[in-house]
């Protein structure tokens, strides 16, 4: 963890604030609880990063859920990977232990549904400000003046190179 | 703006106004020619663009939809994506991170130094380096290029500063390199100031490209017409076998014929192949300028891939331009080394959001995650090597229609056994200098979507060994022309675009040179 402001460009909107309890489902379009709870649990699973809190990964769900609510195709992927994994061992795939969620996902990589979650949870996870906050990437910089003063050859644990190299 | 009449047959039509399109648009306008710019995309300008990986992809990148096929890895990471570049006035100069290297005079001659390679369709260009130098310097002053006419090169930043390290430590030739990018204020444009978003558009303008510099020129000369969201679907020929317009659909879906005395591609390899194979009559059954069947084959990729590596204390590889250095040590031919051809290496940085994305596209699990937790301590090292042609490495059509009714293309790409010789001797090198600069762990990256897309109708010295002659105008149609880097008899080692830009302005040249003998 760094000690790095990150910025999102200012013309872009902040990140979507989701209710911190159970309630926050209500903000999707067109998943259930079960389906959001599932793919949360998911992509968790898939990117598992024990600092980050889980209203991170809600957000990475909250886009999932637009995505499927503008594409029938996408949201016909989605429905199948939450039956895949729960389908794949006799409990629920929300409430395996990470060991068991590893397994499952594992069985299932090959397939189109597995691929679209895996994808889009690497699209939106990082980029998250709140993720590029944690990992240390700054972000958007033209609206500050850019890095040239604000430390882009500011490494100071190798040697110079010569002026001119 | 001046506009030109559909039915002004004295106009150039050139379909495409990014490196090649935008600079030969600007030089025929700044030589007396009247042009009429077809561009698929908007005219978007510095306001617009945002400091955004995502959001710039999504503002500028060409997303129709592709197929791919063959052994590479993009068929399985990128299967429907598998070349990159953008679709809005200026093209991928709007994108592109501005590495300016010349071709060597032996990669001119890759047929003749290398020899017979099995399975390989090398040729000679049609050209040698002593005839492509003075457009080299024409190129490099109009972008200003730095380490040339007097302007510094690019300030070390911090990923530079592990390259130079590791560089050093192993004895390698190290520099910030080249790029067309202002270190200090040229040509009224201003210096960098190390955003490290010239990949989403670049607000500030210090780097070149054909929207903030060509088309701005050739549109002030009175000569030139720009029409953005304007898709060309077809080039239509006359009775004597000439081109003789481009049908195009606007923003709105409506169909317009544009008449031409000559017409120009410049949509980025892939689309200019597409359309040449689509554009068929009676007289060329094949596609235009194909009747020796080598329009869409050789396609070349250059062999691209990243290693990012992770370090004990910080890098903040994202402050600064992204791609300031150059390591020269391996772009010679030389036997010993086991392949044909070489490479040059370079920096490369990338945001969190698409470090994430391009590490290892199926790669997932802890192991992932506590390698991209370190992206703050993580440095990226680059190559850029000579893929070697092969006739079946092709764009063809598909039988899925796109929105405009022309069918969808498909590349097929099959590594070649140099290239794979090739990509391993590069992954080796690039790991040992981040180890030699104390790196703890080491990732190769494989090849992102295709950025260098060349040689898919290639120049050659003779009609059945290619598409264009060494003007880049077709065998077989005297009035058609290539000015992007499909052009490419072969690929070299080096970033293309400072080739595109030279063989451009000579182009230029060679046509009003032409049309002032009332041969064109
Ligand atoms: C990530 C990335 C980084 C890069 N960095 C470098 C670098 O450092 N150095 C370097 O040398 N090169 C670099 N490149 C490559 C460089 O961008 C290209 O070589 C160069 O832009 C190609 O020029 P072009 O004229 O062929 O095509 P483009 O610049 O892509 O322009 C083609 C234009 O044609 C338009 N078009 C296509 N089809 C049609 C149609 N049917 N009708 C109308 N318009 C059409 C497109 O919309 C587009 O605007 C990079 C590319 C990428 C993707």
């Amino acid at each position: 963890m760094s000690a790095v402001t990150a910025h999102k460009d200012p013309k872009l909107p902040p990140p979507v604030a989701l209710p911190e309890d159970a309630s926050w489902v209500g903000a999707l379009k067109l998943f259930d609880a079960h389906a959001a709870e599932t793919l949360v649990a998911a992509a968790r699973t898939l990117y598992p990063h024990d600092g980050l809190p889980e209203r991170i990964y809600r957000r990475t769900v909250f886009h999932f859920d637009a995505m499927a609510a503008k594409a029938p195709v996408a949201a016909q992927s989605f429905a199948e990977f939450v039956d895949l994994v729960d389908g794949a061992l006799p409990l629920k795939f929300a409430e395996l232990s990470e060991g068991y969620r590893v397994q499952v996902l594992k069985g299932i990589e090959q397939s189109a549904a597995f691929r679209l979650v895996q994808r889009s949870t690497v699209r939106f996870l990082y980029d998250d400000v709140e993720v590029w906050q944690a990992f240390g990437y700054e972000g958007a910089s033209v609206h500050l003046g850019g890095y040239v003063n604000r430390g882009f050859n500011d490494l100071d644990w190798l040697p110079d190179p010569p002026p001119g190299v | 703006m001046t506009t030109y009449a559909f039915d002004d047959e004295g106009v150039v039509v050139i379909i495409g106004s990014g490196a090649g399109g935008g600079t030969l648009a600007n030089e025929l306008a700044q030589r007396g020619v009247g042009v009429v710019v077809l561009e698929a995309g908007k005219h978007l300008t510095a306001d617009d663009f945002v400091n955004d990986e995502w959001g710039g992809y999504e503002m500028l990148s060409w997303l129709d939809k592709r197929t791919s096929s063959g052994n590479w890895r993009v068929a399985k990471d990128h299967p429907l994506n598998p070349s990159w570049s953008c679709q809005v006035v200026g093209g991928t100069t709007t994108h592109w991170s501005a590495c300016c290297y010349r071709f060597i005079a032996d990669e001119l001659r890759a047929k003749t130094v290398y020899g017979d390679i099995p399975g390989a369709s090398l040729i000679d260009w049609p050209i040698t380096l002593d005839e492509l130098d003075p457009y080299y310097d024409l190129a490099e002053a109009k972008m200003g290029v730095t380490r040339t006419n007097g302007l510094p090169g690019l300030p070390a930043n911090n990923n530079f500063k592990v390259m130079y390290a590791g560089a050093k430590a192993l004895g390698l030739n190290v520099s910030t390199g080249r790029h067309a990018i202002n270190s200090i204020p040229y040509d009224g444009r201003p210096a960098t100031i190390q955003d490290g978003f010239t990949i989403t558009g670049d607000k500030t303008g210090s780097r070149w490209s054909t929207l903030n510099v060509e088309l701005p020129r050739g549109l002030a000369t009175g000569k030139l017409e720009l029409r953005p969201q304007s898709r060309a679907v077809f080039i239509e020929h006359d009775a004597a076998g000439k081109a003789s317009g481009v049908v195009y659909v606007d923003g709105a879906g409506v169909t317009y014929r544009q008449k031409a005395r000559a017409v120009v591609l410049a949509g980025n390899c892939v689309e200019s192949s597409r359309l040449l194979l689509h554009s068929k009559s009676a007289r060329f059954p094949d596609g235009l300028a194909n009747g020796y069947g080598h329009v869409g084959r050789h396609y070349l990729r250059h062999l691209i891939q990243t290693v990012w590596s992770t370090f004990d204390k910080p890098v903040h590889m994202h402050r600064g331009e992204i791609m300031g250095g150059m390591i020269d040590d391996f772009v010679r031919h030389d036997p010993a080394r086991g392949f044909a051809g070489g490479y040059y290496i370079e920096m490369n940085s990338m945001g969190l959001p698409t470090t994430a994305a391009f590490m290892d596209p199926g790669w997932w699990g802890r192991d992932f995650a506590s390698v991209i937790e370190q992206y703050s301590k993580m440095a990226g090292i680059f190559m850029s090597g000579e893929d070697m042609p092969q006739p079946d490495n092709r764009i063809t059509l598909t039988d899925e229609l796109d929105a405009y009714g022309v069918p969808v293309a498909n590349i097929h790409y099959d590594d070649h056994p140099n290239d794979l010789k090739l990509r391993s001797h590069g992954y080796k090198v690039l790991t040992s200098i981040h180890k030699a600069a104390g790196a703890k762990r080491s990732v190769e990256a494989p090849a992102y979507p295709a950025s260098h897309n060349l040689g898919s109708n290639r120049m050659a010295g003779r009609a059945e060994d290619g598409v264009l002659d060494g003007n880049g105008r077709a065998w077989e149609v005297p009035n058609l022309f290539i000015a992007d880097g499909s052009n490419f008899a072969t690929g070299g080692a080096c970033n293309p675009t400072l080739t595109i830009v030279a063989l451009a302005i000579r182009q230029a040249g060679f046509m009003a040179g032409q049309m002032a003998a009332g041969e064109l």
